[in-house]
């Protein structure tokens, strides 16, 4: 399952989208606001989303990984709009049959979705709202 | 005559719907925008017309790349109306 939600993001809602009992391995990547940030601290990151493109440029990647490892189930959720300092910007759940692929598709499916996927995030604090430097898609 | 060359020129442009996203957004101030050109051009083209209608994003110009429905593209890519255009700003989601 691949989404991009305005939502908060829950860990046991994906545990449960990855269920799947011939899997023997699950590996999950959570992305959360944390205090320091690019321009110093921060006390809140604005996530903007090309919402159809990141849905479908997440599938690409999906796909791709699918196709490295053979994996079972992924759930890549990635949340926008405003989020507080602790709050999940993304989790990234896979199961396999054995870790290797489950740690090896997780690790690729979020390097990917921080170079490929169009989001951006805005660090805001009290003195200062700045749009963070990225990638260029390629 | 008069009137053939006036529908003529009409059917001759095209209105593109830019979308604007991150930065550039706010740059402009609005998410989508609006360019006229002549039908056929490329993205390379309307790239120019976008920096001229919107002089205050030519210090972003090699800070950005377009996707013509959903997908980044050339500067010799042709676009019509239908097609979805975005400028999309360097990424930095996760």
């Amino acid at each position: 399952m691949i989404r991009i939600t305005t939502n908060h993001l829950s860990l046991q809602d994906v545990m449960r989208e990855l269920e799947d009992n011939s899997a023997g391995a699950l590996s999950i990547f959570m992305g959360n606001v944390r205090t320091r940030g690019s321009f110093g601290n921060v006390s809140e990151i604005y996530y903007e989303a090309y919402s159809e493109m990141a849905e479908e440029k997440m599938r690409e990647i999906e796909n791709e990984a699918q196709t490295k490892w053979g994996i079972k189930k992924l759930v890549a959720i990635h949340r926008i709009g405003n989020l507080k300092v602790g709050e999940t910007s993304i989790i990234i759940g896979v199961s396999s049959e054995h870790r290797h692929e489950a740690f090896e598709a997780c690790k690729y499916i979020i390097n990917n979705v921080k170079t490929r996927v169009p989001i951006w995030k805005k660090e805001i604090s009290e003195e200062s709202q700045k749009w963070t430097d990225g990638i260029l898609i390629g | 005559m008069g009137k053939l060359n006036l529908r003529s020129n009409v059917s001759d442009n095209d209105k593109i719907k830019v979308r604007l996203f991150a930065i550039l957004r706010e740059v402009v101030g609005e998410g989508e925008i609006t360019i006229t050109v002549p039908s056929g051009v490329t993205v390379s083209y309307l790239n120019n017309e976008i920096l001229k209608k919107y002089p205050q994003l030519r210090s972003f110009s090699n800070k950005f790349v377009t996707s013509v429905n959903c997908k980044v593209t050339t500067g010799d890519t042709i676009i019509t109306s239908s097609d979805e255009i975005a400028l999309l700003p360097p990424v930095s989601g996760g």
